[in-house]
């Protein structure tokens, strides 16, 4: 069983956002599918915690409903991550929650990023805002993301539909997922009290 | 005494009252912590600890000054740290000061070590923080070395050799102060405390139960492998807060005006939900009774609670008001937690029990 995590970042009810990420989780559910891996997914949508994930911020710990969240994401195999652009990079709502979740839950994960927007002039900030993000947190980032612009979700000739470059990731994707191999979760506080240990046994 | 010590601990902080918007000066905050600490022998707690800081808003940078002064007007209470800092310290100078303090005090002293949680202290005292751990077990060792050991050869990587070094004066009745880790969120300090079989203090105040329940699990369970005792042997501290008056929404609505701007935990979640998410109890004597005593229901029998009262800028009559119904508390906290107490849970270490220990194993 593959477990797909997605989060989403949108703000807005019904969420471009979201539909995005929902047509990238069918995406890759499918061509990981294809290679007989049997897979579910689980959506963390990010509104609902927007209180949640400030408090935690200033308190340092994070509620049960937040707390879930985090185990929604650290548990899976693979994540797909999608956020509206906002001011040139990813939304402050999409940033504050992975600046909350646990160091290490990311370590090893194959992670496919998309992002939205109005105007298409915003597509690289998946190149220089979401990859460097995940970079960091030690996550192994897709080669292939999608941008859609609001045009995108309409009619379109002069660049490949948006169900094209959905369907390529996906495949890129699911590719990059089945080489990963099992993904081995990693726990900040067992590796702080065995590096302990190791300092205290010389 | 019971077999679990009960007391407070103090930040040190100087924060306004944002009823009135009245800030304490330095000097009327450091003579209010004498009096709420002469207040907690009144009232029959047994511990009071205080904090260390090197910045303000804090006025607790010199702490055996304090509770040097302290152990001069009372009798009972017996003193700790919350925490001093390992890391930053000189280990040669806590052994001293902290030596004097039990000669001073009749051994009514212990510490708590912990690392410090202000970033820029560590280059102010000339240290590097990304150390912070390397620098904790090694200033530890010399620490338990220098009140051990007669004479002190020793090298290390962060402090000038000391060759033919002999601590003066030598701890009281050559029983060195219990020690207690203090920790918020590493179980690295967990993991330290169990190897020494020193206690384990969790701050518990600004976490979730649950948080507590793996830190102080981990700590018993390290406390047993490395052949200190069982787990349920190893010793435990925690920490708690409380605002109370007789009427619980009294207290809820005294206490808000303060929880709601406090310098930690302001400005975020409710009142409600972050009592019901934490040790915070703000309600009846009653109320604190029953919250305390589900603590054990996750950490275990422990032996030593301390609760923060001085707090969120209270003035010095309401924490002093705090500090009655504390009494009354504590009162029937010994009663209860005493109940069911399994033989093998040990008691509180005191400085009359370790010397008698010593005696009894020459």
């Amino acid at each position: 069983m593959t477990q797909l995590t997605v989060v989403s970042g949108g703000l807005r009810e019904p969420s471009s956002t979201r539909l995005l990420a929902d047509r990238l989780a069918a995406s890759a559910t499918r061509h990981l599918s294809a290679q007989g891996l049997s897979v579910t997914t689980r959506m963390v949508e990010l509104r609902p915690l927007a209180r949640s994930i400030a408090d935690a911020m200033t308190l340092g710990f994070a509620n049960a409903e937040l707390e879930e969240a985090f185990e929604t994401v650290a548990s899976a195999d693979g994540l797909i991550a999608v956020t509206p652009a906002f001011n040139a990079s990813y939304g402050g709502l999409f940033k504050s929650f992975f600046d909350v979740l646990p160091e290490e839950s990311l370590t090893d994960m194959p992670v496919l990023i998309g992002a939205t927007g109005g105007t298409e002039r915003h597509s690289l900030v998946l190149e220089h805002a979401l990859r460097p993000l995940f970079s960091y947190l030690r996550a192994v980032v897709a080669p292939t993301g999608v941008y859609a612009a609001t045009e995108d979700f309409g009619v379109t000739s002069d660049q490949p539909p948006l169900d094209d470059r959905v369907d390529r990731a996906g495949a890129d994707y699911a590719r990059l997922l089945s080489s990963c191999g099992q993904r081995v979760r990693r726990s900040a506080f067992d590796e702080e009290a065995a590096r302990m240990e190791r300092l205290l046994n010389p | 005494m019971s077999a679990m010590q009960f007391g407070i601990f103090s930040v040190g902080d100087i924060t306004p009252d944002p009823t009135t918007g009245r800030t304490p000066t330095e000097h009327e905050r450091i003579m209010a912590t004498v009096a709420i600490a002469e207040k907690a022998e009144e009232v029959g707690l047994d511990v009071f600890a205080t904090g260390e800081h090197h910045n303000p808003p804090f006025v607790c940078s010199s702490p055996t000054t304090l509770l040097g002064f302290l152990a001069a007007r009372t009798n009972r209470l017996v003193f700790s740290t919350s925490t001093t800092l390992i890391t930053t310290n000189d280990p040669v100078k806590i052994a001293e000061d902290f030596s004097v303090l039990q000669h001073l005090s009749g051994g009514r002293v212990d510490v708590m070590l912990g690392r410090g949680n202000t970033g820029p202290v560590y280059p102010w005292f000339g240290e590097d923080i990304r150390q912070a751990v390397p620098l904790t077990v090694e200033k530890y060792d010399l620490l338990r070395r220098l009140w051990r050991e007669e004479v002190v050869d020793w090298e290390g990587k962060f402090r000038t050799p000391l060759h033919g070094f002999t601590l003066a004066p030598r701890p009281l009745d050559g029983v060195p102060p219990f020690v207690w880790h203090g920790s918020i969120r590493t179980p690295e300090i967990a993991e330290l405390a169990a190897f020494h079989g020193d206690g384990f203090f969790a701050n518990h105040i600004f976490w979730p139960g649950s948080h507590t329940e793996r830190m102080v699990q981990f700590y018993r369970r390290r406390f047993e492998h490395y052949g200190h005792g069982t787990a349920a042997q190893a010793i435990v501290g925690l920490g708690g807060q409380v605002f109370m008056r007789r009427n619980s929404q009294d207290a809820v609505t005294e206490f808000r005006p303060y929880f709601d701007v406090a310098p930690v935990y302001g400005h975020g979640p409710s009142l409600e939900e972050f009592t019901a998410q934490t040790p915070l109890t703000v309600g009846s004597p009653q109320q604190v009774v029953e919250k305390t005593l589900g603590f054990r229901e996750y950490v275990g029998d422990y032996q030593r609670q301390l609760f923060l009262v001085d707090h969120a800028g209270l003035p010095l009559k309401t924490v002093l008001e705090q500090l009655d119904l504390l009494g009354e508390v504590v009162a029937e906290l010994r009663v209860e937690m005493d109940k069911d107490r399994p033989a093998e849970v040990p008691d509180a270490p005191t400085h009359e029990a370790r010397v008698a220990a010593k005696e009894s194993a020459a």
